[in-house]
């Protein structure tokens, strides 16, 4: 059992890194994108595909992805996305399909 | 009425902490007075805990905004129903229902299993109290649910995805399965700690294990269901953190079921099996732990608080309490028995149990990559889909074979010749029908093809079980093939209750394996009047119909259905556009085909401006017999569960014999 699971994980490597919009610069693989939507997103993603800015949930540094397939329910402006793809060129250009919104924390209601 | 219930739960604090304290007090220096007094103070913190229980629930019903946790969860204007069930919506209130849970399983266990060894049972006591000590702790201490504040005009409401009838059914089941593997974890805890290292402890916690293993595995299959019919991805599983929560101790419950038969018939295992109970118990706490930090990221919303550190210590002192326990009594656990055959009953059980333990660890190992690579290099990885995947083939696809060739395989020792008989005709079932599947094109997919080969040998072995059991039944004559039927069933309720889980397991994978290897996905932009095929049904976009209701607006594509020339009816996939919340929501429509088992989903994934609509449409061919397992297995749960006069007796007799010679 525990040979199958070596060998898968030598094989296949060490999952995918999460990282922050700030920290791409750093990655030049496919990773795991975390950031809040900023900006109003634009473009169809089901034709051209979506442009939307990625901000640090906290800090600074801003990205702009370009995502085509299924857009969550809770995707919109303030709220916290994780989305799989790639830097090319200064655009984060995401897998098809892998947009994921995360729950805000708490579910803020307003009060 | 907030300090009712704040003086309740301090009044059920202390209890538990006089029933963990003089309990283990008297216990250990054999006062069956002290012993006593704890066991009537752990009922006397049940009835503590209701009344707190119900001032919670009073306060939700008035609408009692000057609790902060009502003000937080409900509003005015939310359906009595829903506000009930926000007693679980929140953090506060999910730890009560532990606690509520708990206590209630711990009087039941004491009363129920009073004649059981009384040493045994003083140790069993303060190991429930230590549990309910914890829980009651950081309901007085750090999350309270009768926090107050000035009343506010009204509450915040219930977050939308929790409106849904699911809510009031699926936390609590998930609730029960994860606080019933306390159970069996004191008992084994208790048999160390007494010294009574035989099967008793066992056999009396089966029930509470089988049990709370039921509850368990019910409430995973609402929550699929509920992610299926509601959530509008396509799916009903993602392996997201706070699923595999609950699916690892489950996985670790079903090999001890299994484990604890080797150990009541050879009495082998005995470390394992402690081991297992620990693992089991010790993964639910993790699965609360998990569901209650926010310390990884998930689909699932939670509040982020601060009884993660607690949590994480309780876990600690909780796993290294009891690996010391179980190495300090190791002379005590040594197996009377060793293993005769690696082909034989206790083998196959063994194998069973590896897969299943390796699984349940490998899942383990997914859900705390992130934190793990977090302190090691630095930085957080995920591992996705394709890692649960991988294991799940290469470990379940065996396991599914496992539960074919086990019943039919004799104890101790199984001769070639006898299992070439036996297995005779499920080889032959699956041979043809594996041939069949890739005559009609399934070996699309090869692990699809596999999956299912392997599931008719398991139906047909399970249906050789029940044959030659009526059979023999009936030839001791006096009764028609009905009446030996559910005699034989009746007779032995474990053994036949067992096989018809196993019968659900199998519809659960071909399920599974329906839905997942042989799913069609097609998507498509679509103009009134346009059509697209998937899978041989045509689907025409007929246009948009949009509808006010009081608190939404629900737009509407309007999807004919056609196979061949055959009209099979209008489905309207589409979104809901709640004003107050400023958010959509995704409202699927699923053709269910009762005849085939599969269903027809489509999801209208985007609405544009121009009239056109993004429709996403998935075939998801004998996806049903995912929820037809569900009640199968209810079914197998409570014939095994079903009380039974006879066994009883005969337990009660051979453990009298027991104690006599002891």
């Amino acid at each position: 059992m525990l040979a199958v699971f070596l060998l898968y994980t030598s094989i296949a490597g060490g999952g995918t890194p999460v990282v922050r919009p700030s920290q791409l610069a750093n990655h030049h693989g496919r990773v795991s994108l975390m950031g809040q939507v900023v900006g109003t997103p634009s473009g169809d993603a089901h034709a051209g595909g979506k442009r939307f800015r990625l901000r640090d949930v906290k800090g600074a540094g801003t990205v702009t992805v370009v995502y085509k397939g299924s857009v969550p329910d809770l995707f919109k402006t303030g709220n916290d996305v994780v989305v799989d793809g790639r830097l090319r060129n200064g655009v984060f250009v995401a897998v098809p399909n892998t947009l994921v919104t995360k729950c805000p924390s708490k579910y803020a209601p307003k009060r | 009425m907030a300090d009712l219930g704040r003086a309740a739960l301090v009044t059920s604090f202390l209890l538990l902490l006089y029933a963990l304290v003089g309990g283990s007090l008297g216990a250990w220096k054999g006062r069956r007075r002290l012993a006593e007094s704890a066991q009537n103070a752990l009922l006397g913190s049940f009835a503590a805990t209701v009344v707190a229980t119900a001032v919670l629930l009073g306060a939700l019903a008035r609408h009692d905004f000057s609790f902060q946790y009502v003000a937080d969860h409900t509003s005015r204007e939310l359906p009595l129903g829903y506000t009930l069930t926000a007693f679980w919506g929140g953090q506060e209130g999910s730890l009560l229902l532990w606690l509520l849970v708990l206590s209630g399983y711990s009087v039941a266990a004491v009363l129920t299993s009073r004649r059981v060894d009384r040493e045994v049972l003083a140790w069993v006591v303060p190991t429930l109290a230590l549990v309910g000590t914890f829980f009651s702790l950081l309901l007085v201490f750090v999350a309270s649910p009768f926090a107050t504040q000035a009343a506010v005009a009204d509450g915040a409401g219930l977050n939308p995805s929790l409106q849904n009838p699911y809510m009031a059914i699926h936390p609590p089941m998930l609730y029960l399965g994860y606080v019933g593997l306390t159970v069996p974890f004191a008992f084994a805890m208790g048999a160390l700690l007494a010294r009574r290292t035989d099967e008793r402890w066992i056999v009396a916690t089966r029930r509470w294990t089988l049990a709370a293993w039921a509850f368990l595995g019910i409430g995973q299959l609402l929550g699929a269901h509920w992610a299926y019919v509601e959530i509008g991805w396509g799916g009903f599983y993602a392996w997201d953190p706070v699923e595999n929560a609950a699916l690892m101790p489950w996985l670790a419950a079903t090999a001890f079921l299994h484990s604890v038969m080797i150990q009541e018939k050879r009495g082998m295992l005995k470390v394992w099996n402690v081991l297992l109970v620990v693992l089991a118990f010790g993964l639910s706490l993790f699965g609360t732990f998990l569901t209650r930090s926010g310390i990884i990221q998930s689909i699932h919303s939670f509040t982020q608080s601060s009884i993660g550190p607690w949590f994480l210590g309780f876990i600690c002192l909780i796993t290294a309490g009891s690996l010391t326990l179980i190495f300090a009594r190791l002379p005590l656990l040594r197996a009377k028995t060793r293993l005769e055959s690696l082909v034989s009953r206790e083998a196959t059980f063994l194998y069973n149990n590896l897969l299943l333990v390796a699984l349940a660890l490998t899942i383990l190992w997914g859900v705390v990559y992130p934190i793990l690579s977090q302190a090691v290099t630095g930085q957080a990885a995920t591992v996705s889909k394709p890692y649960y995947n991988f294991f799940l083939h290469t470990f379940g696809i065996p396991l599914l074979l496992l539960m074919g060739i086990g019943p039919l395989v004799a104890w101790r020792r199984a001769s070639l010749r006898a299992l070439g008989r036996t297995f005779l005709w499920p080889l032959a079932a699956a041979v043809i029908a594996g041939a069949a599947l890739l005559a009609a094109g399934a070996g699309s997919s090869r692990i699809g093809v596999i999956a299912y080969t392997f599931s008719v040998f398991v139906l047909a072995s399970i249906a050789l079980e029940f044959a030659r059991g009526t059979a023999a039944r009936k030839a001791l004559g006096g009764l028609g093939w009905a009446g030996a039927f559910s005699s034989l069933i009746a007779r032995n309720r474990r053994r036949y209750g067992g096989y018809v889980v196993h019968a659900s397991v199998v519809l659960l994978a071909i399920g599974i394996t329906g839905a997942s290897a042989y799913q069609t996905v097609r998507e498509s932009r679509l103009k009134p009047g346009q059509s697209m095929t998937v899978a041989g049904d045509r689907l025409i976009f007929r246009g948009f119909q949009s509808r006010m209701e009081s608190n939404h607006r629900a737009i509407r594509a309007l999807v004919d259905v056609y196979r061949g020339d055959k009209y099979l009816g209008r489905y309207r996939p589409g979104k809901n556009q709640y004003f107050a919340e400023d958010q959509v929501s995704n409202e699927v429509s699923i053709r269910h085909d009762l005849l085939t088992g599969g269903d027809l989903f489509l999801i209208a994934d985007q609405v544009n401006s121009d009239g056109s609509v993004d429709l996403k449409a998935l075939q998801k061919p004998l996806v049903n017999l995912l929820w037809l397992a569900g009640f199968v297995f209810v079914g197998g749960a409570l014939i095994a569960l079903w009380p039974d006069a006879r066994e009883e007796r005969r337990l009660a007799e051979r453990y009298a014999g027991a104690a006599v010679r002891a």
